[in-house]
């Protein structure tokens, strides 16, 4: 399994300052992100699935201003239809594993904040640190769906990982 | 008369060296002038093409260092911009972000090898905006160095110089071309005016030397030999009528008495050395002043003509004849020898003297001659003494006449 510990954003190392930085890192990672011309149009929805672990405020702030919205929902309303992000905060095992199953293969954007390997199969893993907020990549889930992510995000930290 | 090599003096040169430096001149300032331009052209077109480079730098570095801004990630920052750094001509990064505050920095590890030069042509950094879905999120700057310039200045005054090498060799070469062409048929003139003053050689000619300018100069040099070859030749035939008339009567064409003075002193002396003999006949004509007073002189004049050639009628070759006077001549029979009697000649003379001459007006005239010889050496060893021994004789030959 491809995972790269790839970004590190420096922060503010105060509750506003972590919160706002895991937002700009859910933006950005948005707007490089591409889905297909089939689906639905943009404002993308986001899909909040468990308990995030950085900030309870997750409000993506994308580049451009390109408007998001943030309905809070479980794994099955999830399932059910109408997201185009999935955030994955802390759940179930169980509920995890049917989501990630459920993504594969569909134009969905999966980031999680309690994955800190990111090996559990979602395409984007945040991890909090005392100053500063980094995320990983998992090529093989982004791979395995036809989302579109800019090689520019993929190859940040594909380098020296082994640095950090 | 001085001749002197013409190029030991120092103020002088040849004509080849005048060309050769000619030459140089014009060819340097050509070469100079059109390596200035292509110079200035190339610093021109570098520069513009050096800002280009620059502009492409700074569109790659904020498409780059795109994400890094999204997620404000020096590290990431680094990644991106790393192409631009292994890129020559760029001495200095600075990546902004969208508050103004620097992400990241990167100044070139090698030294700038003309600040001057950069000072000049990059005062400023090329700046481009990062955006992303239309709003900016950075900025990023780029300095140039001016590293290409120093190296295409460098080249250029290499080639300049090789240039200039060639331009030498060149000039060596037109001016030798030069000599040959032109420098050898201006001696060509030289060595005919040169064999024409030192020898007198009024006949040489300046052949066709193939250049219009110097064929015409040839042209007029032969035109003024040809006049002084006519000079020459008329002053020759002149001298020798002048001479001709210095030593000949000019009525008789006979030698004159200066003449004879010579042709006596010259006979006297070779007599001399060779033990000869020789008669000196002196030959008078009887009444000759009645004759000119009762013809006119035109009559007279006939007269002394008609001798004359009959004198000469009478003469042997090697003797010689002259008119010394009004209506004297003098005959030299030499060698004489002893089949040769100088009376019998004098009669001979006399008999011939005697004929009949036709006057200008239609008379006749019969002309009497008195004859005296004397004999080198019986009568005298030198000219004095034989012209008057001759005189003499000639004398008693005339009173002999008189009284009948």
């Amino acid at each position: 399994m491809a995972v790269q510990a790839a970004s590190q954003t420096i922060v503010e190392n105060s509750a506003e300052g972590i919160t706002s930085g895991v937002n700009r890192i859910l933006g950005g990672i948005i707007s490089y992100a591409r889905w297909p011309a089939a689906a639905s149009p943009a404002p993308r929805d986001m899909c909040l699935v468990g308990a995030p672990r950085l900030t309870g405020r997750i409000a993506p702030i994308v580049p451009g201003g390109q408007a998001v919205t943030v309905r809070r929902t479980t794994a099955a309303g999830a399932i059910s239809g109408g997201c185009d992000i999935i955030f994955l905060g802390h759940m179930p095992v169980a509920d995890r594993q049917r989501l990630i199953g459920w993504v594969r293969g569909r134009p969905v954007l999966t980031i999680t904040d309690d994955d800190p390997n990111c090996s559990f199969g979602a395409m984007f893993c945040l991890n909090g640190g005392p100053s500063k907020i980094s995320f990983s990549v998992n090529l093989d889930a982004i791979g395995r769906g036809p989302l579109r992510i800019d090689p520019r995000v993929l190859k940040i930290g594909s380098d020296d990982g082994g640095a950090r | 008369m001085t001749t002197r090599p013409p190029d030991r003096e120092g103020a002088r040169t040849t004509l080849q060296k005048l060309l050769s430096r000619f030459h140089f001149g014009i060819t340097l300032f050509a070469v100079a002038l059109s390596g200035i331009t292509i110079l200035l052209a190339g610093i021109t077109t570098l520069r513009s093409y050096a800002d280009h480079n620059i502009e492409l730098a700074a569109r790659l570095g904020a498409y780059g260092a795109e994400p890094a801004l999204v997620f404000n990630d020096p590290q990431a920052a680094r990644e991106g911009l790393e192409p631009l750094m292994r890129l020559p001509g760029i001495a200095r990064l600075r990546l902004l972000d969208d508050r103004g505050h620097p992400l990241y920095q990167w100044t070139s590890p090698r030294g700038d090898p003309a600040p001057l030069l950069t000072r000049l042509f990059f005062p400023h950094p090329f700046a481009a905006t990062v955006q992303r879905n239309g709003s900016v999120i950075g900025r990023i700057e780029v300095w140039g160095d001016s590293s290409t310039l120093i190296d295409y200045v460098r080249i250029g005054a290499l080639a300049g110089l090789g240039c200039l090498l060639i331009t030498a060799l060149g000039t060596i070469i037109l001016a030798r071309r030069f000599e040959y062409e032109l420098v050898k048929p201006l001696g060509e003139i030289a060595t005919v005016a040169h064999d024409v003053r030192l020898h007198r050689r009024f006949d040489k000619r300046v052949q066709s030397l193939g250049i219009v300018e110097l064929d015409r100069l040839g042209g007029d040099i032969n035109a003024l030999l040809d006049e002084l070859q006519g000079w020459q030749g008329t002053m020759e035939s002149e001298n020798a009528l002048l001479a001709h008339r210095a030593s000949h009567d000019m009525l008789t064409a006979m030698p004159n008495r200066a003449a004879f003075d010579e042709q006596l002193r010259q006979r006297i002396q070779t007599a001399q050395a060779k033990e000869r003999r020789f008669a000196l006949l002196f030959i008078d004509a009887d009444n000759f002043k009645a004759a000119n007073d009762n013809h006119g002189h035109a009559a007279g004049d006939a007269v002394l003509v008609a001798l004359s050639e009959r004198i000469k009628d009478t003469l042997r070759k090697g003797d010689f004849a002259a008119r010394i006077g009004g209506d004297e001549f003098i005959v030299i029979i030499d060698p004489l020898d002893g089949a040769i009697d100088p009376r019998e000649l004098a009669d001979r003379i006399r008999a011939g003297a005697s004929q009949p001459v036709a006057l200008p007006g239609g008379q006749h005239y019969r002309l009497g001659i008195s004859v005296g010889a004397a004999v080198y050496p019986d009568d005298g060893a030198d000219a004095r003494t034989l012209l008057t021994a001759a005189d003499a004789a000639m004398y008693a030959d005339k009173l002999v006449k008189r009284p009948t």
